[in-house]
């Protein structure tokens, strides 16, 4: 037995402790909040265990137990079963193969819970189904992005969210080295490591297929070129990304890699 | 009165009590090996037979139809016999039962591993397959019921209750869902398509879990139980009350499994709300189980035969109340295509009907073999063991259902998905994967000790094939329905009961098929959508037969985390000529629904033959063999026609033509592979799978609305 309970201790340690791992490595704010729901619903779990415990943690021998009495009583208020030494007056006739059956009182939590959860079901069709007062997904779908479409017209008026009107090229280090950190990661792959083009173009020359400029090029990334393979970034990619690695692109220009594609499109030249 | 003699039959209960045990190391091995497999792939050793896809659908089986349907036929035949007074009425059905089950079931250990499957989750036998299984199970139930109109005792005992709505329901179940059209020896096609096949699939799956994993075993528990605990079952009206509200109200549910899904909104609602009133009646088996236990508290101390009860009825319990919070929207926004549907699922099948299982073998076995258990001691560790094992087995599962979901839904502040990189979300979970596959381990090895103690049990006694016992006859006494009892006059009528049992459980069913079917409404048409084509069609089969479907959903919800990472939700016009559909329970890998035209034919050659060139880390298995397998094009004309029996409007004699299409494009496709510098022969597996992909989702690209 005892063996048992230690092996459980350690267990159950080691368990937490490898959840807590786990939390803390994701840290969003949304998980705080479920942690919070979480927490609650176990200490609810919990508290419903300890309940059943008690309710049925009863002993033949309860007779010397005083202190137990107030437990006998709220349990028997809850479930207004009859007690185990007087069951023989709802021991039903039969018998079979040695089973034998009570007829206790059906306990009446239980059957609240079972009228309430029906009352429960009517009222949330008809909420959702007989007066449309609920929303059903599509609707919910669309208050959602609404929203969020809100919120981002504040954040592209406020010039926090930048687009391909607003976007002007950095020269900041900082910004430079996080350009070719996504660059290495998404574009390397088809444009090479030099830019020098692999499937997709030679980004070194002054020669653009769909414009030069910083502009031009957040546009490309923003929204790709999806006829010819280049994917659209923008659900990727926040602004601030699409920002820097167009101006990392930009400092290969004129860099003339050894195995370049040939140049395509029109040439470029700055006009303001 | 004159007692008559007769016997019990002993030998079929052995012998489906060691098929449990034996199927149930097997059907436990292949999910720990796929539980492995899942953070080391390499663990199928590029064996096509033995990747995860092939291997999921053959766990679920085993345990579900091997293991726990062994035990229930053995708890059946058992008590069966006991509280009807009477031998079962033949020996040879019985006997038929036996072999033809565990034909069956080597016949799907064989089948699925080939590839031979209907994707359909719990249902993935072949048609063949599916006619064995109807008729060894009519020969159960004609043995069954039989049985009961034969018995000497003048009621049924509420097991008999059970038992009856279990075979009438699984045999409707069975039926309704297998209806497909053969194109092939081990090839059909569902006679339903897209929404209606889902539906129909998950009415059927939800109460596979409900009139085969719950009923059965609650029959078993009001049998077993009080004759472990020898104590008077605690309320009869409790079971008159939860039975006939569970078998009514279970029934109705099976939409929770499509919430957020293109199922119209009003069965989903239906769904949901018929779970949540679904707490109380499965709760009273709960009560009615340990409120019997009442007076007895201090023997579940010192019996591991009591305690393995007790925590399975718990376990039922806690599932119970589970399965209705995870049918809240809100909540299945959260959990659903998550990890967090294995944790309860497992926290059911392990819990209440493993424990259950190891309960009622602990005791019936030394009782068949008139001895004492060998030992008490291992029982106990196997107890602690196997308890343990479920709890580091679910709680992993649930924290990395929850901590992946977020992850799904997070956005910056700027308003982009924080992991746009499906992968990333998957590879923090791992950790969670490992702890979970722990927690397996200590599960089988608690099997093992349960063999060992069971075999060393047996040798000690001796068993009888035939036990001797005497009983009165059943007198007839005319007895005329009277006010208040009701229920009694019907547990004299063992038919009568079992049809209105049938009716009881149609009701629900009924509501929601045929309106989904009848009312166009439901699904509204799509002018854009069309029929794949033959390359797609096959490379829509390699797809099933290769079980994609076990990692990958094809149903984009509609909230914006997934639109976002995904593209447009789907919707129900999408899917009619999905036969069958293939929307996925799990979300492993990423939502394919829009993957048409989101990577280069290239990009897709490249991942199946090392998922890893592309994705790095990627827990996707490798897929050499579909390079270098040829196209079966020979089956083509059949699948044609099977499709146009079904609805699928190909022109007339097309199947003549569709071989010429079916070159042409895997033609345009090798092409497109060899310009971007890999020669492919147009005939193989590959090309019709990359042809399917990026089909996928495209009919409506461009027309959102
Ligand atoms: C063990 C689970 C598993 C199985 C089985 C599986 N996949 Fe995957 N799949 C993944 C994971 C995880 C990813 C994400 C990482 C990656 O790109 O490889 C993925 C990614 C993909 C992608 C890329 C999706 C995207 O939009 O980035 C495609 C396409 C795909 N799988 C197709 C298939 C097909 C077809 C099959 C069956 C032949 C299959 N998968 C079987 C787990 C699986």
């Amino acid at each position: 037995m005892k063996i048992n309970k230690y092996f459980f201790y350690i267990a159950t340690a080691l368990l937490l402790f490898s959840f807590h791992t786990q939390l803390f490595a994701a840290g969003d704010d949304a998980l705080d909040n479920v942690m919070k729901t979480m927490l609650i619903a176990t200490i609810i779990v919990i508290g419903i265990v300890l309940w059943l415990a008690v309710i049925y943690s009863e002993k033949n021998d309860i007779d010397g137990q005083t202190f137990k009495a107030p437990l006998i009583k709220f349990r028997q208020w809850l479930t207004k079963s009859t007690p185990v030494e007087r069951e023989q007056e709802i021991l039903l006739s039969h018998d079979y193969d040695g089973i034998k059956e009570l007829d206790n009182r059906i306990p009446p939590w239980f059957s609240a819970l079972f009228y309430g959860t029906i009352i429960w079901g009517i009222i949330y069709l008809m909420v959702f189904h007989v007066f449309d007062s609920g929303s059903v997904q599509e609707k919910e779908y669309l208050a959602e992005v609404q929203q969020a479409n809100f919120e981002k017209q504040i954040l592209i008026k406020s010039g926090v969210f930048i687009n391909e009107e607003t976007v002007t090229a950095s020269n900041d280090p900082a910004v430079l080295n996080e350009g070719k950190e996504i660059y290495t990661k998404n574009c390397l792959a088809c444009h090479g490591q030099d830019g020098g083009g692999l499937v997709g173009p030679n980004l070194t020359d002054e020669f653009w297929i769909h414009g030069g400029g910083i502009k031009n090029i957040f546009k490309v990334i923003k929204y790709g070129v999806p006829q010819k393979g280049m994917i659209s970034w923008q659900t990727q990619l926040d602004p601030n990304k699409m920002k820097a690695v167009g101006s990392y692109i930009l400092t290969f220009q004129g860099t003339k890699p050894a195995n370049g594609k040939q140049p395509e499109g029109e040439k470029w030249t700055e006009s303001n | 009165m004159q007692v008559e003699k007769f016997s019990y039959d002993n030998l079929v209960v052995k012998q489906f009590a060691i098929a449990t045990l034996f199927w149930g190391v097997i059907g436990m091995l292949v999910g720990l090996t796929i539980a492995l497999q899942l953070y080391i792939p390499e663990l199928n050793f590029g064996i096509p037979y033995l990747t995860f896809g092939r291997l999921r659908p053959l766990h679920t089986n085993a345990v579900i139809f091997a293991f726990v349907g062994n035990m229930i036929f053995a708890g059946i035949y058992y008590s069966v016999q006991r509280v009807c007074k009477t031998r079962m009425i033949s020996d040879f059905l019985s006997k038929f039962h036996f072999w033809g089950w565990q034909f069956i079931i080597v016949a799907a250990a064989i089948t699925l591993p080939l590839g031979f499957t209907t994707s359909k989750e719990y249902a993935e036998l072949e048609w063949p397959i599916d006619i064995m299984i109807a008729v060894v199970w009519l020969a159960f139930g004609y043995n069954l019921i039989a049985t009961i109109v034969k018995r000497r005792e003048k009621h049924m005992y509420v097991a008999l209750w059970f038992y009856i709505a279990t075979f009438v329901t699984i045999t409707v179940l069975h039926v309704v869902n297998s209806l497909e059209i053969p194109a092939g020896i081990l090839k059909s096609y569902p006679i339903f398509a897209g929404v209606q096949d889902a539906l129909v699939q998950w009415w059927y799956a939800h109460n596979a879990v409900a009139f085969f994993l719950t009923t059965p075993f609650l029959g078993l528990m009001y049998y077993f139980l009080p004759k472990a605990a020898n104590r008077p079952v605690y309320s009869y009206r409790l079971s008159i009350l939860h039975f006939w509200a569970l078998i009514f109200l279970y029934i109705w549910a099976g939409p929770h499994h499509l919430l957020y899904t293109a199922l119209p909104d009003w069965a989903q609602s239906l769904g949901t709300v018929f779970s949540i009133m679904l707490i109380a009646p499965s709760w009273g088996g709960m009560l009615n189980g340990l409120l019997t236990l009442r007076g007895a508290w201090d023997r579940v101390r010192d019996n591991p035969i009591l305690k393995f009860m007790v925590v399975a009825v718990t376990a039922y319990g806690m599932s119970t109340f589970e399965g209705p919070m995870l049918s809240l929207k809100s909540v299945n926004a959260i959990t659903h295509y998550t990890d967090w549907t294995i944790g309860h699922a497992h926290l059911g099948a392990l819990g209440w009907n493993g424990l259950l299982t190891f309960g009622i073998l602990y005791w019936l076995i030394p009782v068949m073999w008139k001895t004492e258990l060998y030992s008490k001691k291992l029982a106990n560790v196997h107890f602690w063991i196997s308890t343990l094992g479920i709890v580091f087995y679910s709680i992993p599962l649930y924290w990395a259902g929850l901590t992946q979901s977020l992850m799904w839904k997070q956005f910056t502040e700027l308003g982009v998905l924080q992991y746009p990189n499906f992968l990333e979300t998957v590879l923090q979970i791992i950790p969670m994967y490992i702890l979970r596959s722990v927690g397996g381990f200590l599960f089988i090895a608690g099997i093992f000790l349960c063999v060992y103690n069971l075999v060393k049990t047996a040798k000690k006694g001796s068993f009888e094939k035939n036990e001797e016992a005497e009983a009165a006859p059943l007198i007839k006494e005319a007895d005329k329905l009277k006010r208040g009892m009701i229920h009694r006059w019907l547990e004299k009528r063992p038919i009568k009961f079992a049809l209105l049992a049938t009716v009881v459980i149609l009701i629900g069913g009924l509501v929601e098929l045929i309106p989904t079917y009848l009312v166009k409404s439901n699904i509204p048409t799509i002018e854009s959508v069309k029929p794949y084509t033959p390359l797609e069609l096959h490379g829509r089969d390699i797809y099933i037969r290769e079980g994609c479907n076990t990692c990958h959903s094809q149903m984009v919800r509609p909230f914006r985390s997934e639109t976002e990472r995904y593209g447009e939700y789907s919707k129900a016009g999408e899917f009619v000529y999905d036969h069958p559909f293939l929307w996925g329970s799990k979300r492993t890998g990423p939502d394919l629904h829009r993957q048409g035209g989101k990577y280069s034919n290239v990009w897709h050659y490249l991942h199946f033959e090392d998922p890893r060139q592309m994705s790095p880390g990627s827990i996707m298995p490798p897929y050499p063999w579909l390079l270098t397998n040829s196209l079966d094009t020979s089956s083509t004309s059949a699948k044609i026609n099977a499709m146009r029996t079904i609805g699928v409007p190909y022109g007339e004699e097309y199947e003549n033509f569709a071989n010429k299409d079916l070159m042409n494009q895997a033609n345009a496709i090798a092409d497109d592979l060899l310009n971007n510098g890999i020669p492919a022969d147009p005939d193989k597996d590959v090309i019709a799978l990359i042809a399917y992909l990026q089909r996928l989702g495209t009919d409506i690209k461009g027309n959102k609305k």
